[in-house]
């Protein structure tokens, strides 16, 4: 009856609502990368002295940089650095932190200790801090950020690895696997690996968007993407110097930054609220 | 107050949970009518998702926000409960109307201590003129009620420091608290040993008498109500099917359905056609266990203080079981048993020595729910079991072998009274006692000597409970595989084990053919769990 259905107003709202938004903003960079693949309006690194920091206009859309440069062009491609960092990174952490944290919640004690010991280690330090300093020791290069950021960020997937293989281990099923006579690392990654995705999903998309913020918070302080490839944080500190004049310089990238980041952070609550509904 | 016949009256109610595939599904509840007479205890009584459950939320109106009523109306003592607004249904909830839940571990919060949680529930139905000490002396009194001897120390506890029974005790005191003039039983005793439960089950009773409570008892298990419930009601498939005084329903049920439940709480031999296999005690034992001492390890950082002090659970445990036989492992909660299984499996460090005379070993445990792994089909379950035994091995091609291996599952899965069509069912497809079984397949294609079943009937209603009673005489019967039950319920182990093993702290305290030990208990634990055993049951010829 009517009365019944009114207190449904008032729950969370559905996950669909956050997939689609996401999607959408989502969307928005990724057909960007994918389009800038094949065609640009204009050669992103193409100087052209003639249309120097040019407001937005019928030819060029998004305006034009210090250099001449087609703005347009140059988020498209500088779409490509991000989404490639991230997923790289955020690949190599997953892994590390999967390969570290399942064996560390498996089989406790002193493993337990030593592989938390290290992860705890690296999480005591300020991560960007840490990933410039692997970096300026090592050299700037998109393969070093990567590499760095990635071992910033395996210690958060290795917790969620490890307290989700604790509880799991207690249950009647791994129990059964090992009277079976199944192995250690078979249990481990047939047995106990396929029921943490539930709780890995939210946590990847999450470090997506962390990693994508580390990414430009390196780019913006030249130790990330080098020039002339383009990258969001690159352009911004680029853009500093004309913010008065040429205001569209930084609105466009940081706009493509809000969109990604934000997107992964709607899919990943999303994500949250269908797996917590539909997990069991 | 003016008093009612009824102090609840359940008229015509109708539930369902539509979704937005399906907006008219099957209703969980249909045309559910009845009353509870002011002062009764009344037992409701069903198998799993029969909506004995639900019946008890509307009432409490602790609905799930999905659920919809579609007709009918429940009325308290004379008011429509579902006319009233969520704050003034709150309001009711633990002064008229209390309830208790099945599970005891979960129910309190455990970082708080039990007099805290019951002083809770005085704080947020009284004004603010009691003051903190009558509220403490309130709750010690009713502690006290509740069949503690030590309230004052129970009030400093944590839930963790107490046993399943002193928590179901101490969940019941806060509920009684308030004085409600309803309580709500919902499976109170199914997860406490036979000697517990009696001694809860009179306890509520007694509170029924004293404080003019009225109790809607519910339970899965027929038996249980014998002796403590006025009248009883079953239900199947969201529909009331039978109502009568407890007395009757016990001795001459009416209905079909009622009729069958009975006879499988009473899990009778000769209904069933269970036959276990005779034993040959001239051969050599498949399992043989030599003084096992087993303990849980001190936490790493209450090591250091005191070396020499072990914590056991065993004390020097021997124990032998033959082939073909079902070997009963009877014994209160807290008597050691699940460690000895736990050690026998080598899932944990012990002293002593076992020997199986087998390659693999198969076991059984009591939760349906975590017996199988979610993520994975029935098929994989399957595979997984073979491929761990290890006996496929043979020179035949990739496929043949798979052939041969889903034709063994198929062929296992059958046995076990489940079809082809489970194959790529996934866990959560499947009902408890559909669960067991696969996890009794997945033992059986390990083609064990021996399987270890821990508590397997515990968490199931009297139907699957039976009839994974018969799989296992079958079993036992047709495979000559050896089977060491470990459970409470004495009366299977009187119909299917021609051995018993009585077990208290830790310790052997009887051993010996079924009829000799349950007929001439010679220790104290054991004519205790008789003693239970006869009161919950009644007495069975």
């Amino acid at each position: 009856m009517a009365r019944a259905k009114k207190n449904s107003a008032e729950k969370t709202p559905e996950a669909s609502v956050f997939y689609i938004v996401g999607l959408v903003l989502l969307g928005i960079v990724v057909a960007a990368f994918i389009v800038s693949l094949f065609w640009t309006p204009f050669e992103p690194d193409a100087t052209d002295a003639a249309s120097k920091l040019m407001a937005p206009c019928a030819s060029h859309p998004f305006g034009t940089d210090n250099f001449g440069r087609d703005v347009l062009s140059r988020i498209m491609s500088a779409s490509k650095y991000t989404i490639f960092i991230s997923i790289a990174g955020v690949a190599i952490a997953l892994a590390l932190g999967t390969i570290a944290g399942i064996p560390a919640g498996y089989f406790g004690g002193f493993t337990d200790r030593g592989i938390m010991l290290i992860g705890n280690s690296i999480m005591c330090f300020p991560g960007i801090l840490l990933a410039l300093v692997a970096v300026a020791v090592f050299g700037a290069s998109v393969g070093n950020v990567i590499w760095a950021l990635g071992l910033v960020f395996a210690p958060t997937f290795a917790r969620v690895c490890r307290v989700g293989t604790m509880e799991i281990k207690e249950l009647d099923y791994i129990t059964h696997a090992r009277v079976m006579g199944v192995r250690p690392l078979r249990i481990m990654t047939f047995h106990i690996f396929p029921n943490l995705v539930p709780q890995l999903l939210p946590a990847t998309v999450i470090g997506l968007a962390n990693m994508t913020l580390f990414e430009s918070g390196m780019s913006y302080l030249g130790l990330g993407v080098q020039p002339p490839d383009a990258s969001f944080g690159k352009m911004l500190a680029d853009a500093q110097a004309y913010v008065r004049v040429a205001p569209w310089l930084i609105i466009f990238p940081a706009l493509m930054l809000v969109f990604y980041i934000l997107g992964l952070y709607f899919i990943s609550e999303g994500l949250r609220i269908s797996l917590s509904k539909g997990g069991k | 107050m003016t008093r009612h016949i009824h102090i609840v009256k359940v008229h015509h109610l109708t539930l369902s949970f539509p979704t937005r595939k399906d907006p008219d599904p099957r209703p969980v509840l249909d045309d559910v009518d009845f009353g509870i007479r002011d002062g009764e205890i009344l037992g409701l009584i069903g198998n799993s998702g029969s909506g004995k459950t639900m019946t008890s939320l509307a009432i409490a109106g602790l609905l799930p926000e999905a659920a919809n009523i579609t007709s009918g109306s429940i009325k308290f003592a004379g008011k429509d409960l579902l006319e009233m607004s969520p704050k003034e249904r709150r309001a009711m909830l633990g002064k008229d109307i209390g309830m208790i839940f099945q599970e005891p571990s979960t129910a309190l919060d455990p970082l708080m201590t039990c007099g805290k949680q019951l002083d809770e529930v005085i704080r947020a139905h009284q004004d603010a003129s009691v003051t903190p000490e009558d509220r403490r002396k309130m709750v010690t009194d009713m502690l006290r009620i509740v069949g503690f001897t030590n309230p004052d120390e129970i009030y400093g506890r944590y839930p963790h420091q107490l046993s399943g029974g002193q928590r179901q005790r101490v969940l019941i005191a806060g509920a009684a608290l308030l004085k409600p003039r309803l309580l709500i039983c919902d499976e109170p005793t199914s997860s406490l040993d036979t000697v517990t439960t009696v001694s809860i089950l009179a306890l509520l009773r007694d509170l029924c008498h004293r404080f003019h409570m009225t109790i809607l008892f519910i339970s899965h298990d027929l038996s249980a109500v014998r002796g403590f419930c006025d009248r009883v009601m079953v239900m199947k498939d969201g529909k009331i099917v039978d109502m009568d005084t407890t007395a009757d329903i016990l001795n001459h049920p009416r209905n079909s359905y009622t009729a069958e439940l009975l006879t499988n709480a009473r899990l009778d031999t000769r209904n069933l056609g269970l036959e276990p296999a005779t034993v040959d005690y001239s051969k050599s034992p498949v399992l043989t266990a030599k003084n096992i001492t087993a303990g849980y390890a001190k936490p790493l950082f209450g090591r250091s203080k005191n070396k020499t002090e072990t914590n056991n659970v065993l004390h020097d445990v021997s124990l032998e079981v033959f082939p073909n036989e079902i070997l009963g492992l009877i014994g209160g909660s807290g008597s050691g048993k699940t460690t000895l299984i736990r050690s026998l499996l080598d899932l944990l460090p012990h002293s002593g020595t076992v020997n199986l005379r087998s390659s693999s070993v198969g076991a059984i445990f009591q939760d349906p729910v975590s017996c199988l792994n979610p993520a994975h089909t029935i098929k994989w379950h399957m595979l997984e079991a073979l491929n761990a035994s290890g006996k496929k091995r043979g020179k035949v091609s990739r496929s043949e072998r798979k052939a041969l291996s889903l034709k063994r599952i198929i062929t296992v899965l059958e046995e076990c009274g489940l079809g082809e069509e489970y194959l790529t069912r996934r866990p959560k497809e499947l009902s408890g006692g559909q669960r067991q079984r696969v996890a009794i397949a997945m033992c059986l294609i390990q083609e064990p000597a021996l399987i270890i079943a821990d508590e397997p009937f515990s968490s199931l209603d009297a139907s699957s409970s039976a009839e994974l009673l018969k799989l296992m005489t079958d079993i036992n019967r047709e495979r000559n595989t050896a089977f060491l039950l470990i459970t409470h319920n004495i009366h299977i182990v009187r119909q299917i084990a021609p051995r018993v093993i009585v077990m208290s702290d830790g310790r052997i305290c009887e051993e010996g053919t079924t009829s000799d030990v349950l007929n001439n208990p010679r220790s104290e634990a054991c004519s205790a769990l008789l003693e239970a055993e006869r009161r919950v049951h009644g007495t069975i010829s």
